[in-house]
C-alpha cells in the first residue's frame, strides 16, 4: 500500500516508516508539521493516510481536523489517525461524515505489530477500527440503557464489533464458533433494538450510533 | 407609638451596653497596669477579643434597627502569645474599636434620654392627637434618637480603609498559602505516581529485555515469552503515563479550549446535558490554572450528577463574568449531595472547594433533599 505518514516527533515518525516499510507498504510521503499534510495527501493521493492528532505549529488538534479537511476534499480517503491519548468526541467527529476508511487508535498499539498492520489493511479497505479504550468508554458511562441487558458474552462481543473487527476475527479472539458469534450479534441488535446488518462497516456504523444516541444526542 | 416602642426597646438595649463598656474600663485598667507589669500581658489579647465582642453586639443592634449591616475586618487572633500580642496591638480594628468606645460614653446615654420623653410624650401626644387630631410630636423624637444613635455608630464602628484593606491582605496571604500547599502536595502526588508506576515499569521493562538478550541464544522460548511481557510492561507504562497526563493537565483542554473540554465532558458523561459556554470563545483565554479548575468542576460535578442524583439530565453554564469565570452545574435529582458526597476524601466535593478556593474562588452548593443539587464555582481570573 502506498501510504502518508503525518507526524511531527522525528523518533516516532521513523518508527512508523520502519515499520510500514518492513511491512512491505510503500511511504511516499512524510509530513512533519499540518500545513504539509493536505498538500502531500493531494499529491500522492496515497491508499491510506496515517496521523498523529497534535502536530506542529499549534500543538492542538491540527492533525484531526487536517484529517477531516482531508476526507472532504478526496472523498473516502482512508485515515488511521493515532493520539497519545483517545477522546470520545474525536472519535465521533471523525466517524461523523461515515465510519468507513475511518480508524482513531492509541499511539501505544502500534508496539502490537500484527494488530496494528491488521488495523491498517482494514482501514484501507474502507473498515473502521476504533481503539479498544475508546468502545470501552462508550459502553461503560452509559446509564440504565438496554445496554444492561447484555449478557457479560454479548457485551464483548459488541465491543469487538465496534472496534471495526468481523465474525472471523471476533470467533478467535473470543475462542468460539462463528455462528455462535452470529447468534450473539443477532441477540444484540434485538435487544438494542437494531435493524439487522451484516455489511462491516455499517454494522459498525450502527452500533456506534446507538451507543452515541443512547444518552448524549442533547448536547447543542 | 409602636415604632417609639421598638426605638425604646433599642435605645434600653444601648443604654444597657453603655453601662457594660463602662465596667470594661476596669477591666481595661487592670490589662494596662499588668501589661506594664508584664505579669499580666497575656490578658491584652484576651481584652481585644472582649472589646471584639462588645463591638459586634452593637454592630449588630445597629443592622437590627438600621436594617444595614457594619462590616467586619478584624484580624485572627491566633498562634503562640507574641503573634497574638502582636495582631492585638497593630490590628487596626482594635484602634477603631477604642475609638469607638471612647466616643460612646460620650453618645451611650442618649438611651437614658427615653424615659423622660416617654413620661412627657404619653400625656402630651395622648392629647395632641387623640383630642385633636394631630400627627404625635413627642414620641417620634425617641426614635430619631435611635437614629442618631445608629448613624453615631455606623460612622464610628465602619472599619477604616486600612482595615479593610489588612483583611484582605491576611486572607490574600491565607488564600495563597493554601495554594502553594495545593501545590507541593500535586507536586508530590505526580512524583509518587511516576516513580511507582511508569518509572517502576521501565525498570521492569529494560530488566526482561536484559533477560531475553541472554537467553536469546539458548532458549529462543524463553525470550519470546521474556519479550511478550517487556512489552506488556511497556504498554502498561504507556497507560499510567497518559492518566498522570490526564491528572496534570487534561489534554482535550489544550486542544479545544474550556469550552470544547466542557462539550466533549457532557458528551461522555452518560447523560443529558444542555451545556452554555458559548461566550468563551471570543476573546483571550482564561490562565490555564482556572480553566484546569473550571475543567475539574465540571468534571466532578458530572461524574457525582451521574452516579448520585439519579437524574438523567443535568445543565451546565460556563460564563464570563466581569472577575473572572463563572461554573454552573445542575441536576435535576434527588439533591442531599453535601451530606451525602462528603465523604469522598481528596475527590468529590471537598476536593472541588479546595481547587478553587486555591484559586481565591468561592465555591458552593446547594442540595436540598429532594434536590435539585446547584454546584457554582467563581473563579478571579487575577
Amino acid at each position: 500500500m502506498r501510504v502518508v505518514v503525518a507526524e511531527d516527533n522525528a523518533l516516532l515518525r521513523e518508527g512508523l516508516v520502519l515499520l510500514l516499510t518492513s511491512a512491505g507498504h510503500e511511504v511516499v510521503a512524510v509530513a512533519a508539521a499540518e500545513p504539509e499534510i493536505l498538500p502531500a495527501l493531494l499529491a500522492h493521493r496515497p491508499d491510506i493516510a496515517v496521523l498523529d492528532v497534535r502536530m506542529p505549529p499549534g500543538f492542538r488538534d491540527e492533525g484531526l481536523r487536517a484529517a477531516l479537511a482531508a476526507r472532504e476534499r478526496i472523498p473516502g480517503l482512508p485515515v488511521l489517525v493515532l493520539s497519545q491519548y483517545v477522546e470520545e468526541s474525536y472519535a465521533a467527529e471523525l466517524i461523523g461524515g461515515g465510519a468507513s476508511g475511518i480508524g482513531y487508535l492509541l499511539k501505544d498499539r502500534v508496539g502490537r505489530i500484527e494488530e496494528f498492520l491488521d488495523a491498517l489493511s482494514r482501514v484501507a479497505a474502507g473498515g473502521t477500527a476504533l481503539d479498544p479504550e475508546v468502545v470501552t468508554e462508550l459502553l461503560t458511562r452509559r446509564r440504565s440503557t438496554p445496554l444492561d441487558s447484555l449478557t457479560p458474552r454479548e457485551r464483548e462481543v459488541l465491543a469487538l464489533m465496534a472496534q471495526g473487527h468481523d465474525n472471523t476475527t471476533i470467533a478467535s479472539a473470543l475462542v468460539i464458533t462463528e455462528r455462535a458469534v452470529s447468534k450473539h450479534i443477532g441477540n444484540v441488535f434485538l435487544k438494542l433494538g437494531l435493524p439487522p446488518t451484516d455489511i462491516g462497516h455499517r454494522r459498525v456504523l450502527a452500533v456506534l450510533a446507538y451507543l452515541n444516541n443512547a444518552a448524549n444526542l442533547n448536547n447543542d | 407609638m409602636r415604632q417609639a416602642a421598638r426605638a425604646t426597646a433599642r435605645l434600653a438595649l444601648a443604654a444597657g451596653l453603655a453601662l457594660f463598656s463602662l465596667l470594661l474600663i476596669t477591666v481595661l485598667e487592670i490589662t494596662v497596669i499588668g501589661a506594664i507589669a508584664v505579669v499580666g500581658i497575656w490578658l491584652l489579647p484576651e481584652t481585644v477579643l472582649l472589646i471584639r465582642r462588645i463591638a459586634g453586639a452593637k454592630r449588630g443592634m445597629v443592622a437590627a434597627w438600621t436594617g444595614q449591616t457594619i462590616p467586619e475586618a478584624y484580624q485572627p487572633i491566633t498562634g503562640p502569645l507574641r503573634g497574638r500580642l502582636r495582631t492585638a496591638v497593630r490590628d487596626p480594628g482594635t484602634f477603631t474599636d477604642l475609638r469607638w468606645m471612647a466616643a460612646y460614653y460620650a453618645y451611650g446615654w442618649l438611651g437614658y434620654l427615653a424615659l423622660p420623653l416617654w413620661i412627657a410624650g404619653l400625656p402630651a401626644d395622648g392629647v395632641w392627637c387623640g383630642l385633636l387630631g394631630r400627627r404625635p410630636v413627642v414620641l417620634p423624637l425617641i426614635c430619631r434618637l435611635a437614629d442618631l444613635d445608629a448613624r453615631l455608630s455606623v460612622a464610628l464602628l465602619a472599619p477604616s480603609p486600612k482595615a479593610r484593606l489588612t483583611e484582605r491582605v491576611e486572607q490574600l496571604t491565607q488564600t495563597r498559602a493554601g495554594a502553594i500547599a495545593a501545590h507541593s502536595a500535586e507536586l508530590r502526588r505526580i512524583e509518587r505516581d511516576l516513580h511507582d508506576g511508569a518509572q517502576a515499569r521501565l525498570v521492569a521493562l529494560s530488566m526482561r529485555i536484559g533477560l531475553a538478550k541472554r537467553a536469546y541464544d539458548h532458549d529462543p522460548q524463553a525470550a519470546r515469552r521474556l519479550l511478550d511481557e517487556a512489552q506488556g510492561h511497556a504498554e502498561e507504562a504507556l497507560a499510567e503515563l497518559r492518566h498522570v497526563v490526564r491528572g496534570i493537565q487534561p489534554p482535550i483542554l489544550t486542544d479545544r479550549g474550556l469550552a470544547g473540554a466542557v462539550r466533549a465532558l457532557a458528551a461522555s458523561s452518560g447523560l443529558a446535558v444542555t451545556v452554555r459556554a458559548d461566550d468563551l470563545d471570543e476573546g483571550p483565554r482564561a490562565p490555564a490554572a482556572v480553566e484546569a479548575a473550571a475543567y475539574f468542576v465540571v468534571a466532578e460535578a458530572l461524574t457525582n450528577a451521574a452516579k448520585h442524583s439519579g437524574s438523567s439530565r443535568a445543565e451546565v453554564g460556563v460564563t464570563r463574568t466581569r472577575a473572572g469565570l463563572r461554573v454552573l452545574v445542575r441536576d435535576e435529582g434527588t439533591g442531599g449531595a453535601e451530606t451525602a458526597g462528603g465523604d469522598a476524601g481528596g475527590t468529590g466535593l471537598p476536593g472541588m472547594r479546595r481547587r478553587v478556593a486555591a484559586l481565591d474562588g468561592t465555591f458552593t452548593v446547594t442540595s436540598p433533599a429532594g434536590g435539585p443539587t446547584v454546584i457554582e464555582a467563581e473563579l478571579p481570573c487575577v
